[in-house]
């Protein structure tokens, strides 16, 4: 399987802090096409951090993150935004909408950034949101979706324009077990019929029951990395 | 789609928008009205005094204007004036006879300007016969030849039409001369102190006292287009380089400085008012930037790039502030046309004093239509440069930052 993600000795040390704080320490890692991996560990084991550092929203303090044979920590500010939109999804906690645009509008947004047709962006969004169960909320706007309706449509939005991987923080924590145990099959199910693939940060056990590899940070440094059979 | 997201955000919160709205409107409104009313006295005082009083050139013997006196004339002066009439600049042409003497009534004198004139010329060059309010205007022959005098100076004198005055100059000779003269008629200007100094005879009466027929001292040129004034009064001055050739921006230099200062200044007045009500914009879009902070981290993490940001809230404030423009120009210039139809009449603020300054009491405003235009440029820009402070604010978020913030 191709490698969509490598890290080579990533460290990331927070200076800005009265005590620097190392949030990331020397992680070297692969991920393959396909995966469905949750990044866990407690409060302050660098999930986030990681997440950011792979996803081009923040840059290490040493190592590098290969994605595509390119090393995206020496890229410039404004190289990575291209990037970003041209080969990475997120999904973020809560509130990821746009809440002046309607679902299909939301999900259309990376495309339309991506200057892709509108009619090719039209049908993806009606096509991305029937995959999410959304078919009959097509034109409604944030505020009247529940939260984990909410959370379907960014996923809509995050795989519509087919990015490289997705990356998820901590996806399902502002959901009742049913919108989350729904959010995860959907990601699932996508994971496999898109072969996306998805990197979540999570404490939330429901999403480290269905990942196939689960990796442990602790103080910022990879503690365990483990792989699940659930076929 | 980004027009869509502006126009969508600035009616998110719809009753902040309509109040810097309405800031925006009042803000325009009285920024124009102010200017109108004040571009419109300027104008009023520029109608009175160079259209009824001055002319647009006047030629003398250079002596003259220090000492106006019957014998410094303008040589072959109805030539001179027949000359004139005939360049194609040149509207109207009234060839004067004009000095210094008293008016005297029964029981008051005080000292006046004499103007002898040809009374169709003279209604031609400054509407002279349409500005007598009683009496008539050189219509009636009668024993004693006919004045016109300002009505403040028929006040001063004690007279009124029909009443006898006599006046005393000197003649061509220097020697004094009183003649007797009936008022005919009584003439207003917007001011006081014209009135109250200048009265008109026919030149032919004034000419057969001072002894000479065909004297001239004054030549009052009214021009087709007031524009050319400078070009056609140095093209008189060439001409006739023994004469004093002024125009009416020599003549009144606190007028036309005063209308210089307010061509190039009146749109700073608005300019003021709308920098004022700028920040007030900024305000607005400053706190909606600062209440979108997580949507806008959010943005730049899926790869909006930051000069799309900054464009967005650029295109924001703009909005806000052409609607808010457009909506005041369009209301200042209806009130503006409105007022400028029927008159401001400031007589009940104290305004009937005015006249002793040269000022109207009944103010028309007005403004030109390519200011409404320049005042649109500047909300515009005024706009943009408001905006800058909030895009800038919003494209330093670090997205990694935003997007957790609660």
């Amino acid at each position: 399987m191709k490698t969509v993600i490598k890290t080579n000795g990533l460290s990331k040390t927070y200076t800005n802090t009265a005590v620097p704080v190392e949030a990331l320490k020397d992680i070297s890692l692969e991920f393959k096409e396909g995966e469905f991996t949750a990044i866990v560990g407690p409060s302050g084991s660098g999930k986030t951090t990681f997440l950011n550092v792979i996803g081009g929203l923040d840059k290490p303090t040493k190592g590098n993150v290969i994605i595509d044979d390119v090393d995206i920590a020496s890229m410039k500010e404004s190289q990575m935004f291209d990037f970003r939109l041209k080969h990475i999804g997120f999904v973020f906690q809560a509130y990821n909408l746009i809440p002046v645009l309607t679902a299909t509008e939301n999900v259309s947004f990376i495309m339309l950034l991506q200057k892709r047709p509108k009619e090719e962006m039209n049908k993806r969004a009606k096509e991305m949101l029937e995959q999410v169960g959304l078919s009959d909320k097509l034109d409604v706007r944030p505020n009247k979706l529940s939260g984990g309706q909410q959370q379907r449509v960014a996923v809509a939005r995050a795989l519509a324009s087919r990015p490289d991987f997705v990356l998820a923080d901590e996806p399902t924590a502002n959901l009742d077990t049913e919108s989350a145990f729904n959010l995860l099959d959907i990601m699932a199910r996508l994971n496999k019929e898109e072969n996306i693939t998805l990197i979540f940060s999570t404490h939330d056990q429901r999403v480290i029951d269905r990942a196939r590899r689960v990796i442990t940070l602790v103080d910022g440094a990879v503690d365990k990395d483990e792989a699940f059979d659930r076929d | 789609m980004l027009v869509k997201i502006s126009w969508r955000n600035i009616w998110r919160n719809s009753a902040r928008s309509l109040v810097i709205i309405i800031a925006i409107v009042l803000g325009v409104l009285g920024g124009n009205f102010s200017a109108a009313i004040r571009l419109g006295v300027e104008r009023q005082n520029f109608k009175e005094t160079v259209e009824h009083q001055v002319s647009h050139i006047q030629l003398h013997h250079p002596e003259f204007i220090a000492n106006p006196e019957a014998h410094y004339r303008i040589e072959d002066g109805l030539k001179v004036a027949g000359e004139i009439s005939q360049h194609p600049e040149v509207a109207v042409v009234s060839p004067r006879i004009v000095f210094d003497g008293m008016a005297a009534s029964a029981n008051m004198n005080t000292g006046v300007r004499i103007k002898g004139v040809d009374p169709e010329l003279e209604t031609a060059t400054t509407d002279l016969g349409n500005l007598v309010s009683s009496g008539s205007y050189f219509s009636e022959p009668g024993r004693l030849p006919s004045v016109i005098t300002g009505k403040e100076l028929a006040d001063e004198l004690n007279v009124e039409v029909g009443s006898r005055i006599v006046l005393t100059f000197q003649d061509v000779a220097g020697e004094m001369v009183s003649a007797s003269f009936r008022i005919e008629g009584l003439y207003e200007v917007t001011s006081t102190a014209f009135e109250k100094r200048n009265l008109f005879v026919r030149s032919d009466d004034l000419n057969e006292l001072i002894g000479d027929q065909e004297a001239v001292t004054e030549i009052a040129v009214v021009l087709h287009d007031v524009d050319t004034y400078r070009k056609v009064s140095g093209e008189l001055q060439n001409t006739y380089p023994d004469i004093s050739v002024r125009h009416w921006a020599d003549m009144q230099p606190s007028l036309y400085y005063s209308l210089e200062f307010l061509n190039q200044n009146l749109i700073w007045i608005v300019g003021l008012i709308i920098l004022g009500v700028s920040f007030g914009l900024l305000n607005t879009i400053l706190m909606s930037v600062l209440e979108r902070v997580r949507e806008l981290g959010i943005l730049m993490a899926i790869g909006m790039k930051k000069a799309k940001v900054f464009g967005m809230i650029v295109f924001e404030t703009t909005i806000l502030a052409i609607i808010g423009g457009t909506a005041g120009l369009v209301l200042s210039w209806g009130m503006i046309r409105y007022l400028n139809n029927r008159g401001v009449d400031i007589a009940a603020f104290g305004g009937e004093g005015m006249g002793d300054f040269g000022y109207a009491s009944v103010i028309y405003p007005e403004l030109d239509t390519a200011f409404y235009f320049q005042v649109a440029l500047v909300i515009v820009a005024f706009a943009i440069l408001a905006a800058c402070y909030p895009a800038w604010k919003a494209i330093r978020l670090v997205p990694a930052e935003a997007v957790r913030e609660e």
